[in-house]
């Protein structure tokens, strides 16, 4: 039996929602010339799933409002049976199947109508009636938390999730509009995983919510093609092919969400191929089709077209963009995102079958030299927060990752930051060589000291050894060793100038300097640079992963033809193939979950939530951590225990630099404890854990959590890795840091506890038709459940903690796993 | 002419008879030269001449022949008149009043040739045509004809074939050769429109169009003298070294020899030296040699179009593919042609070799002029493993070249400056050669310095090798003098060591190689010593080398200041600790210890150089070279490659 108030408010929301749809029209520019796009339209509608044409957040919220204002006018005293009167407007309106997109079909609803108007007029039913009188106040309640302002994105989430009443989950479905869209994006893979698995009622809640943000954003539409693919991959072939999430990607691929308003707003910067060229070149070549006057496309494109296969096929296109140019969209305009992807993993699947990392590195290099050819594209990143486009890849920059025998590797990736993906035109290509013509030697930034502040940095030294013979024939006007006055280009030249005028011609006499302050510059500027490490063929990322990411981009840039421009962006990337990044996604989000929970709750412990793209189920992208390397690097290439090294990067024990990186690790010692417990985080080894310039640690690779653990060795039985060597970071055992850090552990875990469910929520939905191997057996969500302790005093909590840290300290096992990964691996 | 002449001898043969039957062609050839225009009395004369079939005026069996003509009376025409002046070569060939317009109709005909979609063989033909015309006569810039290849440039159309594969593949070696030559046309005289072109060259496709010839001339070379050189060990040779040891190794050796190509060399010389955008071709990489020369036809390529402009039909995934395979190097073009200096270095005693190597140096020493080429010889992320050649020597054995590190391509051209170093001790001394050579290393030094690269290097290679060179300039001082000025050479030798004393701090990779660095000074003090008091002598002498000599003297002040710094510390530590030969590392510990009571003195313009400018101080070089360029590629014209029977084939109007 359905309820009532459930039924009204959604027989009210349909209503609501029509009393805007007058106003489409000025409000809503977006349904284009009519026939022009009917079709795909009616194409969608009867494809089963209402739907909603767009809809427009303000509207939504207003929507939103006016539901639940009819709502609370009905339970404020209109009498039961007058509520047909409602449904009889609705109904008499003749909802639009357009905009009619939430509620059920309207013979359904006059069918429970009927059965409940009887059910009231029969007034027998007293166990019933008592029923719905509670749910009418449960349901109350509901609306009251629905409307209040404590109602947020996680709640929705849950309600929708947990919520049996279609009406509900129409609501919620609706109230989506109302949040903000970086909000919703954070549980993206929590909607699409519930609009795959669970029931219809749920999919459809979500869907005209999923379809209006995939209109807007190109990205949203990738992430979500891409996301759907992913999470119905645990689903048997002949189901997968059949189910909603399939159909719904493939809505999606098909490109018949391509955001309404481009049709009018674009006629001038229409999105047509990327021959490199500014927009009015483009149309001008539209325009042409004779072979001279396509030199400039051809020549363009003979870089990279060497067969006249390709040729030809590049032909077709521009002809074939040329027709669709009149209706202004662009060839399905996921493609060339699709296809650069593609390009991406296909490096890694070859690089896999090479045998050394040189080769690796090698083949690396010139596969992304290829790529290069074709870009600037329509293409992007998705792991970046601002739209652009990718203009060029630094090829040699790129680097393999240690893997044993997967190729991941780590590229650099040039963009041009734009206010508008979609709208904006793709940047013209910069030969690689203009760089020259930029840049001369002349330009060239002085980065090495002057001839000149050399001679004012030393302090002019007396002569110690008074070795007359040593500069016996020194005349000193002859001293100079003479230059060629004309053809002189040294690089320098302006400031040698100057000291020769200087030291040459005003004072004679010589400067003096010493060999200490040479020898002792040396070691002191390789002391303060933070070291960097040697090359190691083994190890190819070490140093690129060392090198400052500020130094790094300048760098980068100078070397680039695009570095002038003002809106250009490093950004980096990991492309993982052969990997599943759904668990990588899922810690994602319980690591973004705690640290905001711990931000909110002003506890100070730092983690480093790094973005996953997940792209299938055994490929994704890792946006990597700047300016951090693995521990087993720094400690394979320094020789240094954990705190001498930090006593090499920071300085002395009672440095102001050395006290903050102490400080800094030991917040993130904690908050990654804490996240190690919680989620039960194994293969916790040094190659896994990584460290910054900061001094904070950063755990990475999360493949074994929750109900997971490598191999079932049986070690790691610790609640987290706590080494004697980050404990002499902190301190020792009896330092004032290490009684911090516990403290903040159990900050944390109070903090933590206190939102839990926004925490479980997130795993939980996730677990829906999965078969990844964290979710492996029945208890998976007791357990974390459990982790939390509930139950437990704050006191009892502090003992927990106390336990947790004792247990780790002495935890063999750990020490024991090391080992095993250095014996089996070599990591340190 | 070459037919011409055959025809003629058979023609005395037969002419023993009393009536001399002459074919129809030969007579139409006597025709020509002996009425002053044969065309005039018979308006289809050409016409007949070049086609025995009436064919159509465009038809390519004309024009083959008309071209095979044309080469062959220009070379006649030349080797008849070889000290004719060029003006009169013209008017024999076409009269001065019409020798505009011709050369103008001849040369639009070949542009048009060479860039049309039309047949291989006659752009071939064109090519060869062309090469021919440049190379008649000996030097190159008395070749006055070209004034008019000069005025209707066909540089586009050698762009044009350079720039599509197909093309390049077929014609790539002819184009880059006669482009080198066309550029050294009246160089330093006249304004060469090529020079001024080819400087301006930015289209990529083309220059690596060019740069993919050159790397693949280079790389023939080092796989053929690789062969031969296999060949040789292989054989008796190998048994013998086991037996007899080493000794003979520098004899066998100079049985492999391969003739060395100037011509390519030239064409990269001019690329790099006139074409600042040329630079970033040298580093792009390309699969080792070998693999890339069998045709690659249809690459199997990728999204070739740029990713923006992608036909729907998305769902098929196409790859980008290399034609690599897991043995096979990436390479590029900077690599090969340090492999191929190591090879043409090795040896400098024939002219051509002599040639060949100062080129390479000169190449390198354009390129350690270069910010962009040190940027990426520098680029720490950039590691190749370059198998140098290097001279199997009585002390010392062949490193295995399986070990070689992987590193920044600057420790190549380090290690190959070292290589030369130590190789070219010898009577005949290449003074030139060895200047060029340091002046690499100081121009890398000064890169490295004032952008703080630190190299890991094994520095100490180099600074053993150039003491060595020092005390081998001292021990032959009689010798040399009397051909050389030594001192500019012990001079810069001296002030590399001043570089690394002063500036030591901003481009050595650790403290403890700016110790290693005067430890080598005071293990080796004899040597300076003994340049001390050898530049002391001449400089206090008036003799010729006064002036020179001083310099050096000068220039020695803070290395004779370290060796009399450390040398008594070192004898008081060992008399103190009873030791009688310290060792390294004790020696490494005093210098530690007493670096702070050690004054230098700073020096001025360590960090500066000359820029390397051919105009002034090369062009001779450059004249000799191009003429011995021409000679060799007239010699290895080969017209004939083109067999009638094929043309026929490939003409034929009867299909």
């Amino acid at each position: 039996m359905r309820f009532l108030e459930a039924r009204s408010l959604a027989v009210a929301m349909g209503d609501t929602v029509v009393e805007p749809a007058p106003l489409k029209p000025t409000s809503e520019p977006t349904s284009g010339p009519p026939g022009n796009n009917g079709g795909s339209l009616l194409s969608v509608i009867t494809e089963g799933v209402g739907e909603l044409s767009v809809i427009d957040p303000e509207v939504a919220q207003k929507a939103c409002q006016e539901v639940l204002e009819k709502v609370k006018l009905l339970h404020g005293g209109v009498a039961v049976s007058s509520r047909g009167t409602p449904l009889e407007l609705v109904n008499g309106d003749g909802v639009d199947s357009e905009i009619r997109c939430l509620d059920d079909p309207p013979a359904q609803i006059r069918e429970e109508e009927d059965e409940m108007g009887a059910a009231v007029a029969s007034g027998t039913a007293k166990g019933a009636r008592r029923r719905r009188q509670n749910n009418s106040a449960k349901q109350s309640w509901l609306l009251r938390l629905f409307e209040s302002k404590l109602f947020d994105i996680s709640m929705a989430i849950s309600y929708l999730y947990n919520s049996k009443e279609p009406g509900v989950q129409a609501y919620i479905g609706n109230r989506l509009f109302c949040f903000r869209n970086e909000d919703v994006d954070f549980y993206l893979p929590q909607l699409l995983n519930m609009y795959i698995h669970m029931d219809e009622d749920v999919g459809d809640a979500i869907k005209p919510y999923i379809v209006h943000r995939c209109r807007q954003s190109i990205n949203f539409s990738l992430q979500c093609a891409l996301l759907l693919g992913a999470y119905s991959s645990d689903m048997h072939i002949s189901t997968q092919r059949h189910s909603r999430g399939t159909k719904l990607r493939k809505l999606i691929l098909s490109d018949e969400l391509k955001p309404a308003h481009r049709k009018r707003e674009l006629p001038s910067l229409s999105p047509a191929p990327d021959t490199g060229l500014s927009p009015s070149k483009r149309t001008h070549q539209r325009s042409k089709s004779d072979a001279t006057a396509s030199i400039s496309l051809s020549s363009n494109l003979k870089r990279t077209a060497s067969n006249p296969k390709v040729e030809n096929e590049d032909e077709e296109l521009s002809s074939s963009t040329e027709s669709i140019d009149n209706s202004f969209s662009s060839p399905v305009r996921l493609a060339p995102e699709r296809e650069f992807i593609k390009s991406l993993m296909a490096i890694g699947k070859r690089l896999a079958t090479l045998p050394t990392k040189e080769q690796k590195t090698q083949r690396l290099i010139s596969e992304l030299s290829l790529l290069n050819h074709k870009l600037p594209a329509r293409v992007w990143l998705p792991t970046a927060g601002f739209d652009h486009h990718v203009v060029r890849v630094p090829h040699t920059q790129a680097v393999v990752l240690n893997s044993k025998d997967k190729a991941p590797y780590l590229i650099y990736v040039e963009v041009l930051e734009c206010e508008n993906f979609d709208t904006t035109s793709v940047p013209a290509r910069i030969p690689e060589n203009r760089i020259r013509s930029t840049r001369s030697v002349e330009n060239l930034p002085e980065c090495g000291i002057t001839h000149e502040q050399r001679a004012g940095s030393f302090s002019t030294v007396p002569n110690y050894d008074n070795d007359d013979e040593a500069w016996s024939v020194d005349d000193i006007g002859e001293l100079q060793v003479e230059l060629p006055e004309v053809h002189t280009n040294s690089c320098d030249n302006i400031s040698q100038f100057s000291v020769d005028s200087i030291t040459s011609q005003e004072s004679k006499e010589p400067v003096f300097i010493a060999a200490g302050d040479i020898r002792r510059r040396l070691s002191e500027q390789l002391a303060h640079t933070p070291t960097a490490f040697k090359r190691d063929p083994e190890d190819p990322s070490a140093v690129a992963l060392k090198e400052p990411w500020q130094e790094k981009v300048r760098r980068i840039r100078e070397g680039s033809p695009y570095g002038h421009l003002p809106n250009w962006r490093l950004l980096s990337v990991i492309v993982k193939c052969g990997d599943d990044l759904r668990q990588e996604l899922l810690a994602f989000q319980v690591l973004k979950q705690l640290q905001s929970i711990w931000e909110q709750e002003r506890v100070p412990l730092w983690i480093k939530p790094y973005k996953i793209l997940v792209i299938s189920a055994d490929s994704g992208m890792i946006e990597p951590v700047v300016n951090a390397v693995s521990i087993h690097q720094v400690k394979k290439q320094s020789q240094l225990s954990l705190l001498d090294y930090f006593l090499q990067e920071h300085g002395s024990y009672t440095t102001e630099a050395f006290l903050s990186a102490q400080r800094n690790f030991v917040q993130s010692c904690a908050g990654y404890c804490l996240v190690c417990y919680l989620l039960q985080v194994k293969d916790r080894h040094n190659g896994n854990i990584l460290l910054d310039a900061e001094g904070h640690i950063i755990h990475i690779d999360f493949g074994f959590i929750l109900s997971s653990s490598p191999r079932n060795l049986g070690f790691e039985t610790s609640a987290f890795k706590l080494t004697t060597e980050f404990v002499d970071v902190m301190g020792g055992l009896d330092g004032d840091m290490f009684n911090y850090y516990k403290m903040l552990m159990l900050q944390g875990l109070i903090a933590a506890r206190k939102h839990m469910d926004k925490v479980v929520q997130i795993v939980e939905i996730m677990q829906q038709g999965s078969q990844l191997p964290c979710f492996h057996g029945s208890s998976t969500i007791r357990n974390l459940k459990e982790r939390f302790h509930m139950s437990m005093t704050e006191e009892q909590l502090q003992l927990l903690v106390e336990q947790m840290v004792d247990g780790s300290m002495r935890s063999i096992t750990t020490k024991l796993y090391d080992g095993f990964q250095y014996l089996t691996n070599g990591i340190m | 002419m070459a037919q011409v002449e055959k025809r003629g001898g058979l023609l005395r043969k037969s002419s023993a008879s009393k009536k001399p039957l002459k074919e129809k062609v030969v007579l139409m050839y006597d025709e020509i030269f002996m009425t002053e225009d044969p065309s005039k009395c018979s308006p289809r004369f050409w016409e007949e001449l070049f086609l025995m079939k009436a064919l159509g005026e465009e038809h390519p069996i004309r024009v083959v022949n008309a071209l095979q003509t044309l080469c062959a009376l220009i070379r006649g025409v030349h080797q008849k008149n070889k000290s004719t002046s060029g003006f009169d070569i013209i008017n024999m060939l076409m009269g001065f009043d019409k020798a505009e317009l011709c050369m103008k109709n001849l040369m639009e005909s070949l542009d048009s040739l060479l860039c049309a979609e039309g047949s291989e063989s006659l752009k071939s033909l064109c090519l060869k045509l062309l090469l021919c015309l440049v190379t008649v006569t000996d030097n190159i810039s008395q070749n006055t004809i070209l004034e008019y290849v000069m005025i209707n440039s066909i540089f586009e159309a050698i762009l044009q074939i350079l720039s599509h594969p197909p093309s390049r593949r077929e014609h790539g070696y002819d184009a880059v050769v006669l482009l080198a030559l066309l550029v050294n046309y009246r160089k330093y005289e006249s304004v060469n429109p090529y020079i001024v072109k080819l400087s301006i060259v930015d289209d990529e496709a083309t220059l690596n169009g060019m740069g993919l010839v050159i790397a693949q001339a280079l790389s023939e070379y080092n796989r053929q003298y690789k062969d031969k050189e296999e060949e040789h060990q292989s054989g008796f040779f190998s048994a013998l070294t086991n037996m007899v040891g080493s000794m003979f190794i520098a004899d066998a050796h100079e049985k492999i020899s391969v003739q060395t190509n100037e011509a390519i060399l030239l064409a990269l010389y001019e690329a790099v030296h006139l074409n600042r955008n040329f630079i970033t071709v040298l580093a792009q990489s390309h699969p080792e040699m070998g693999l890339v020369t069998t045709p690659v036809s249809p690459a199997p390529t990728t999204p070739v179009t740029p990713l923006g402009t992608t036909p729907p039909s998305s769902d098929v995934i196409s790859s980008v593919e290399l034609p690599l395979d897991a043995d096979v190097q990436t390479s590029n073009l900077l690599i090969t042609f340090l492999k191929y200096s190591s090879i043409v270095m090795q040896d400098t005693k024939d002219e051509h070799r002599l040639h060949s190597g100062k080129l390479c140096l000169i190449i390198l020493t354009c390129i350690a002029e270069d910010q962009y080429a040190n940027a990426f010889l520098h680029d720490d992320n950039m590691n190749f493993r370059v198998n140098l050649h290097r001279m199997p020597m009585r002390h010392r054995k062949k490193a295995a070249d399986k070990n070689l590190p992987c590193r920044p391509l600057v420790c190549a051209v380090l290690d190959l400056m070292v290589e030369f170093i130590v190789t070219h001790m010898m009577k005949e001394f290449p003074m030139d050669l060895y200047i060029r050579c340091i002046q690499v290393v100081h121009k890398l030094l000064c890169y490295q310095k004032k952008c703080r690269v630190r190299l890991h290097y094994t520095w100490r290679e180099l600074w053993s090798a150039l003491i060595n060179l020092l005390k081998f300039l001292m021990s032959n001082e009689t010798v040399l003098l009397a051909k050389h000025n030594i001192f500019t050479l012990a001079l810069m030798i001296v002030n590399l060591f001043n570089m690394f004393i002063t500036y030591g701090d901003t481009f050595l990779p650790t403290p403890s190689s700016y110790d290693e660095l005067y430890y080598e000074i005071i293990r080796m003090h004899q040597s300076f010593d003994n340049l001390y008091s050898m530049v002391l002598r001449l400089s206090t002498n008036a003799g010729q080398w006064k002036e020179a000599a001083s310099k050096v003297t000068h220039a020695l002040v803070n290395i004779r200041a370290i060796i009399n710094h450390f040398n008594p510390k070192i004898e008081s530590y060992a008399a103190v600790n009873h030791i009688s030969q310290l060792s390294e590392e004790q020696v490494l510990e005093v210098v530690r210890a007493n670096y702070d009571t050690l004054t230098l003195k700073l020096q001025d313009g360590l960090d500066q150089y000359e820029r390397y400018s051919e105009q002034h101080k090369e062009a001779a070089f450059f004249k000799e070279l191009v003429r011995s360029i021409s000679t060799n590629v007239r010699r290895n014209l080969a017209f004939h490659t083109l067999s009638q029977e094929v043309l026929l084939k490939e003409f034929s109007t009867i299909s």
